[in-house]
């Protein structure tokens, strides 16, 4: 069935929030600082939670340009903020629980690590180039890995009553965000299936995306194995990477989408530890631990948007 | 199908032989709106011998867009040479552009050098037009005046005149200070002020600058960008003002001079030619070279091509917007609060004020006020679906009626008074035709107006107008009644041509 977009971007207008909706002082902060070794392991957690949502917003904003009408273009627009939002809430919980270092009235950026680096790198030099298809099939996969994966497992871990109140918001968003994904992942399957495969193999080609894959791949093995250090079940990403199999993959067109085919394939070689994709992979995450932070471009502007307070 | 009576009601007859009271004077021409339009016309009005002439204006002073619009840095866009009357040219311009307050002295210049000043009827706000086909008179109705008679109506109200809030959710909730760039509230101090500034348009790139200057943070938020191309502004030196005063020829060298470099831009900003890729390629330089931040780079970049919105002309509004103190947001806005502008990323932007330079309501569909003509035909209704006219300056079943910048007369690359000139010049002809010839009305036919409309229509298909952005040149359904598709040249060319058989004279 096809989703209305123009009935969506009416209902994301008319369901906005602000972080000033939530009462940041509300009791409860003392339920993770009270846990030393809960704090430890959210602290490391919430701020890869907090890099990949600010990730995911960029690539809307990309997205926002190669949208094929203006409804959509719209959308893209609004879930480009929306998930800064996402990443502003996730900076004003750790404000809440003291994991901002610096000075408390000016605390300081949590550092992304390498490979988040490389990803904002490759984000903020290629990503407007990249064709629709493209972004459009991976970030569902990543949507649906944050929204069935590390949000539940955090809202389990978590009990302070304000981050369940915020993730209850920012649920109510991501579930539109993957309504939308889903869509587009489906419209991006019409057409001759010859002439998907041959304009699916050209970006493939493509030393941009090439770039991309190989700065992609290496995060997403270090998030997984940072996360199952923290204590996620791993039953818990391949239940997720699982759904976006279904749900992508429900009606012909969005099986016909080759990116859906390429990213469920490869979600299900990273949920499985025996695959032989790991070998490489892994290998690369090592390599990008010795990559030279001198080779790295100055963080872009973009970044500094984030900020865990309600008003400015 | 709607049958039109060419005759005034019957009870309108009966009444009119015993009721007829010879103290009711028609007025020859009246004119609505004593702006640029208003005041040209009148004053070839009466260079073609036609002075029996009224002008009702709903202000305290002539000047329409230019007396409304003096929000700090207003401007116009286009050489003050060419953003004149031919016939009354000022040899005093003190700058290339000049400042909206120079252009409205000029104004008053106008209706004072043309002792026009008698003829105007100040705070004489029009409610409605009413034709009387038995009579062929106009009867304009006034708000809390006695309605005024008249053979022929000038619609010179101008079509950026009514300016209004844009409906954002809450803003009837803020606290603080609200201003529009139109109607400018000269006794707001802005030093110190947290300041929102909501539009990035033709008005928002002059304001900004300005406001940088004196208030203590200036939040920018942006929808769309725009197109920014340098503006070529210089102050006039004393020798060149002198040349201009003694040999007025001189003058119009420079005029016909810029008026040929703005008809060349045609090429570009009208239709998609090379040109066209050579103005976008300006356009990013100058974007380059004046933005050194990526990012901000970005979010000013257009996603459109150049001409299918106002390209803006100014040389301020990026090191503006760079200052410490200002702020580009380009975040969707949510709503607006009580203490300010909530964006979609979440945050509340508290301010003390927020100018809206959000624009006009420009009629695309509809009449600024009721318009009934032959048997009381309504041309709101008519105009519902998108406003059509003929040649731009008369609809066919409204007689004797005649609009100055009407529907598919707006230039996009050149100076909006050589058309408004060409309109003038055209309407002076039709009055005059009317009273040399004791005709009761002229009025366009049908099939003319609907002939030219869809020639019209399918030039303006294949324009930059018409190439997907959103503009307030376009209806909401993306139907395009506002500009000319084509050379300044070639619309003079059409005007200049009054083609008795596209009229029924009665």
């Amino acid at each position: 069935m096809q989703l209305d977009t123009v009935k969506m971007l009416a209902k994301i207008k008319n369901t906005q929030w602000a972080l000033a909706d939530i009462d940041w002082e509300a009791p409860g902060a003392e339920l993770v600082t009270g846990d030393p070794e809960l704090y430890a392991k959210l602290k490391v957690f919430m701020a890869d939670l907090m890099w990949i949502e600010h990730v995911g917003a960029r690539a809307f904003a990309a997205m926002a340009r190669k949208a094929p009408d203006d409804t959509l273009a719209e959308i893209y627009r609004y879930f480009h903020a929306e998930e800064q939002r996402h990443a502003n809430v996730e900076m004003a919980l750790m404000k809440r629980w003291g994991m901002l270092e610096g000075d408390a009235d000016n605390p300081i950026l949590p550092e992304p690590n390498i490979n988040l680096r490389l990803v904002i790198d490759w984000l903020d030099t290629y990503s407007d180039e990249m064709p629709l298809e493209v972004l459009g099939s991976v970030i569902p996969s990543l949507e649906i890995a944050l929204d069935g994966a590390l949000c539940k497992f955090l809202l389990d871990t978590v009990k302070d009553p304000v981050c369940h109140a915020a993730f209850e918001k920012i649920n109510e968003d991501e579930a539109r965000h993957l309504g939308i994904g889903f869509h587009v992942l489906e419209v991006m399957g019409h057409g001759k299936l010859h002439q998907l495969l041959v304009k699916a193999a050209g970006n493939l080609l493509n030393p941009k995306l090439i770039i991309g894959i190989a700065a992609y791949l290496p995060l997403l093995n270090r998030m997984r194995d940072n996360l199952v250090k923290l204590g996620l079940k791993e039953e818990r990403l391949y239940e997720a990477m699982n759904k976006y199999k279904r749900i992508g993959g429900r009606t012909e067109q969005g099986r016909r989408n080759p990116w859906f085919q390429i990213i469920s394939h490869q979600s299900a070689m990273v949920v499985d530890r025996k695959s032989l994709y790991h070998v490489p992979v892994d290998a690369l995450v090592r390599l990008t631990d010795y990559y030279p932070r001198r080779w790295l471009k100055a963080t872009p502007t973009w970044v500094k948007g984030l900020t865990w307070k309600t008003a400015a | 199908m709607t049958q039109y009576l060419d005759k005034a009601p019957i009870a309108g007859r009966r009444s009119r032989k015993p009721a007829r009271p010879a103290a009711v004077k028609v007025v020859e021409v009246l004119i609505v709106g004593a702006g640029f339009a208003g005041l040209g016309s009148a004053i070839q009005l009466r260079r073609a011998g036609i002075n029996d002439i009224a002008i009702v204006e709903r202000g305290t002073e002539v000047g329409g867009t230019w007396r409304d619009n003096q929000y700090p840095g207003a401007a116009c866009d286009i050489p003050s040479n060419l953003y004149s009357f031919s016939f009354a040219q000022n040899p005093g311009w003190t700058r290339g552009y000049s400042g909206s307050r120079e252009i409205l002295a000029y104004i008053k210049g106008l209706a004072r050098d043309h002792d026009l000043l008698p003829l105007i009827r100040f705070q004489h706000n029009v409610e409605a037009l009413h034709f009387d086909g038995g009579e062929g008179v106009w009867t304009v109705t006034l708000t809390g005046r006695e309605p005024i008679k008249a053979r022929s109506v000038v619609m010179a109200q101008g079509p950026l005149s009514n300016a209004g809030f844009p409906s954002i959710r809450g803003i009837e909730t803020f606290q603080g200070k609200k201003i529009h760039s139109a109607r400018w509230d000269h006794a707001y101090d802005f030093s110190g002020k947290r300041v929102a500034v909501i539009g990035t348009g033709a008005s928002a790139v002059q304001i900004i600058p300005e406001l940088v200057k004196v208030a203590d943070k200036v939040k920018v938020f942006q929808r769309t960008p725009g197109w920014v191309l340098p503006r070529l502004d210089f102050q006039s030196p004393e020798w060149v003002m002198a040349l201009f005063a003694k040999l007025p020829v001189s003058q119009t060298a420079v005029r016909e001079a810029m008026y040929w470099i703005h008809e060349s831009m045609a090429l570009g900003m009208i239709w998609n030619t090379p040109m066209t890729r050579a103005l976008e390629i300006l356009g990013t330089r100058f974007r380059e070279a004046q933005v050194k931040d990526a990012w901000l780079r970005r979010q000013l970049t257009p996603d459109f091509r150049i001409g299918c919105k106002r390209v803006l002309m100014t040389n301020d509004y990026y090191p503006a917007l760079q200052k410490a103190n200002c702020e580009l947001i380009s975040w969707p806005i949510a709503n607006i609060s009580e203490k300010g502008i909530r964006s979609v990323e979440g945050l509340e932007h508290q301010v003390d004020c927020i100018v809206f330079a959000t624009g006009f309501e420009v009629s695309k569909n509809g009449t600024p006020f009721p318009v009934h003509g032959l048997g009381g035909r309504d041309l709101n209704a008519e105009w519902s679906g998108g406003a059509q006219a003929y040649k731009s300056v008369q609809v066919s079943g409204y007689p004797n009626l005649y609009f100055t910048f009407g529907p598919n007369s707006g230039p996009g690359h050149n100076s909006a008074l050589v058309y408004m000139e060409s309109q003038i010049d055209y309407i002076v002809r039709s009055i005059g035709k009317l009273a040399a010839g004791k005709l009761k009305y002229v009025d366009v036919r049908a099939d003319a107006q609907k002939a030219y409309n869809v020639d019209i229509q399918k030039r303006l298909a294949k324009t930059n107008w018409n190439s997907g952005c959103k503009s307030w040149y376009l209806s909401a359904d993306g139907f395009n009644s506002t500009m000319f598709p084509g050379f300044a040249t070639q619309f003079a060319r059409q005007m200049a041509e009054f083609r008795e058989r596209d009229y029924r004279l009665v």
